[in-house]
């Protein structure tokens, strides 16, 4: 079964060389950045940051030199990726675009789309969302229902899409939307590019648990689409946003999302750990490890011009479980005097993550649709 | 796959899936696999014994092939290269026990349906695969890393993460047999209860998670990452 097959793969030479290059820039750029700031990665976004990376060409970086990407190898983007992850820099504002909307557009797009946007992209300048969910379509996502009715010069989109993130930043959104009869379920799909300043789009931010807003919904009403802002064929939406989803989850990002507080109790239990410290710290050294050698596998797999659509789905499901383990295992074995409410940034990280770490096995397909898919490359469905 | 390990990997196959006796395994030159062609082995890497090692494990082969691999070269530290062979044998043995249990969840019916179609089912064994897949990717890992050298935290954490699996995967493998499962008839247990004792062989999960614990918080938080990316 190919799909559970990861072979090792080494990162090049002028990958591991770039390593260091990146190191330093974001030495400099983040010096100071306190610890929860660091933890939020791609939650938090700037615009500023993003056109620096973008100016030093680390965004579109696998792309085609006429669309305004620099033609790097896939391991080289992967150092660059895990990088910025790993020191906790604000990339949310290119970070949709760069992972999967340039790519989807790279793949499916119009010329003119690519070359209108695709540049822009990759200079950090356009922010994207995605318009899938809806609030009767979660994981039954061909249960969409936002409908583009075709008008002279092309759509008339109305409906609701909900936990958009980024929505109230983004200057694009790739939505899903119905453009066939429900009956269709998924030949009845389409794919538009939806600029957000069209009249008819509004945005509404929706307060998460923390009290911050990420996500929002976003009500279209007849919001008017151009004939020119069709993504790929009417009606291949479904196969598109499954391409689109398999970008989504094949990135580094899948395994590293709660390394700041591993960091932060690493630093608070010193050189001198208890054995029930060091236990824990070995456990979760072993398992990120690993995750990182299959995450490497995808991305050789990626190099290869294979899909490693399932390779990812289980590389997704074990690396939120870690995600989701560490700030648990760390918070039952902090020293007594850790009862969430110090100031410090071991304390303040842990329960940043302890409180946003339930959204890391939902965002992008939740656990259960991922062992779905891991069961259907079984043979078990 | 290179052409020659393709054909060590098809020779390994064919000789370790027949429940071999010695002189088929050495006839077939397979404790050779280390040994240089001008002294008549195989001239292989760590990672083409890594071919026959999973293989013995997938096959729950009891022979002292992974013995005999180890005492045809010259290794600084016997104790964690044995480690790096039993963390081998568990990934071949998990592989075997998810096969195991796909096949068995497939055929056999309950509530007029087999097993597999259950989703109770299906999500354990998507579980299943991805530790067997996780075991099989650290195995691969610190053999590639053997023959870089010096492989000592890369073999750690292979055994531990072998061990990590083969804790989670054998309870899923016993529940979706049932009771058949739990018999001396069926094969599961050729399987599973050598996971039980390699788990414990060459380092349980106590003993290297605190090696490695220890390892990275003398280096301290600062060198975690560089360490890991090295
Ligand atoms: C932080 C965050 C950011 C997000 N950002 C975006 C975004 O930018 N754009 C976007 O389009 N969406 C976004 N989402 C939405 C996300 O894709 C959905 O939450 C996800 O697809 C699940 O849908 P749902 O929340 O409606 O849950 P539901 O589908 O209602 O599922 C609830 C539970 O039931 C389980 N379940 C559902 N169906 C089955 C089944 N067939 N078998 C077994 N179990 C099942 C699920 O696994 C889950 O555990 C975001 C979500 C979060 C949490």
């Amino acid at each position: 079964m190919p799909g559970f097959d990861f072979p090792p793969f080494d990162l090049p030479p002028e990958a591991q060389a770039l390593r260091g290059e990146v190191r330093a820039f974001l030495a400099e750029e983040l010096a100071g950045k306190p610890a929860v700031e660091r933890a939020r990665s791609w939650s938090g976004g700037s615009r500023e940051f993003s056109r620096r990376l973008g100016a030093r060409g680390w965004i579109g970086m696998t792309w085609p030199r006429k669309y305004g990407g620099h033609e790097r190898s896939y391991a080289e983007r992967y150092v660059v990726i895990e990088e910025l992850l790993v020191a906790g820099a604000p990339v949310g504002s290119h970070w949709v675009a760069d992972r999967q909307s340039g790519p989807l557009l790279l793949r499916f797009g119009t010329e003119e789309q690519r070359q209108r946007l695709l540049p822009r992209i990759a200079r950090g300048e356009l922010c994207f969302c995605i318009g899938m969910s809806e609030p009767g379509a979660g994981s039954d996502l061909a249960a969409v229902r936002t409908r583009a009715r075709r008008v002279d010069g092309g759509w008339k989109v109305s409906g609701q899409k909900i936990w958009t993130s980024n929505a109230q930043h983004a200057d694009w959104m790739i939505a899903l939307v119905r453009t066939g009869d429900a009956e269709q379920r998924h030949a009845g799909l389409s794919q538009l590019l939806i600029d957000m300043k069209t009249a008819g789009v509004t945005v509404k931010p929706i307060a998460n648990l923390t009290g911050e807003s990420h996500f929002n919904e976003v009500f279209l009403d007849d919001a008017f689409v151009p004939e020119s802002m069709l993504i790929g064929a009417e009606g291949d939406g479904w196969r598109q946003v499954g391409a689109e989803l398999a970008y989504e989850r094949s990135g580094p990002e899948r395994y590293l999302s709660s390394i700041r507080v591993l960091l932060e109790f690493l630093r608070v239990v010193g050189d001198a750990p208890s054995e029930a410290e060091r236990l824990l710290i070995g456990e979760m050294t072993a398992r990120m490890w690993t995750l990182r050698q299959m995450s490497l596998s995808v991305v050789g797999k990626l190099a290869a011009g294979e899909n490693p659509a399932v390779a990812a789905a289980v590389v997704k499901d074990l690396g939120t479980s870690l995600e989701q383990d560490i700030p648990r295992a760390v918070q039952a074995l902090a020293r007594p005097d850790c009862d969430l409410s110090g100031d410090d940034p071991f304390q303040r990280t842990l329960w940043y993550l302890l409180q946003t770490s339930p959204s890391f096995s939902l965002r992008g397909g939740t656990r259960e649709i991922l062992r779905g898919i891991i069961a259907r490359e079984l043979g078990l469905r | 796959m290179s052409e020659l390990r393709a054909l060590l990997a098809r020779t390994t196959e064919q000789v370790l899936s027949q429940t071999p006796d010695w002189a088929a395994v050495a006839q077939a030159g397979l404790d050779k696999v280390l040994v240089p062609e001008s002294w008549g082995g195989f001239g292989g890497s760590w990672e083409d014994a890594l071919i026959v090692i999973r293989a013995l494990g997938y096959h729950a082969v009891d022979l002292p092939l992974a013995e005999a691999i180890l005492d045809s070269v010259r290794v600084e530290e016997r104790d964690l290269h044995t480690a790096m062979m039993v963390a081998a044998k568990m990934a071949g043995a998990l592989s075997a026990a998810l096969d195991l249990s796909v096949e068995y969840t497939r055929q056999r019916q309950q509530f007029g349906k087999p097993l597999a179609s259950f989703q109770a089912i299906q999500q354990q064994l998507a579980i299943f695969a991805e530790e067997a897949a996780a075991a099989n990717m650290a195995a691969a890992a610190a053999f590639r890393a053997a023959d870089r050298g010096g492989a000592a935290f890369e073999i750690a954490c292979a055994k531990l993460r072998a061990n990590q699996a083969a804790r989670i995967s054998t309870a899923i493998a016993h529940q979706v047999h049932g009771a058949m499962g739990f018999t001396s008839e069926y094969r599961l247990h050729h399987l599973t209860r050598r996971l039980w004792k390699w788990s414990s062989e060459q380092g349980n999960e106590r003993f290297w998670a605190d090696r490695i614990g220890a390892q990275v918080a003398q280096r301290g938080a600062a060198n975690f990452w560089a360490d890991l990316t090295r």
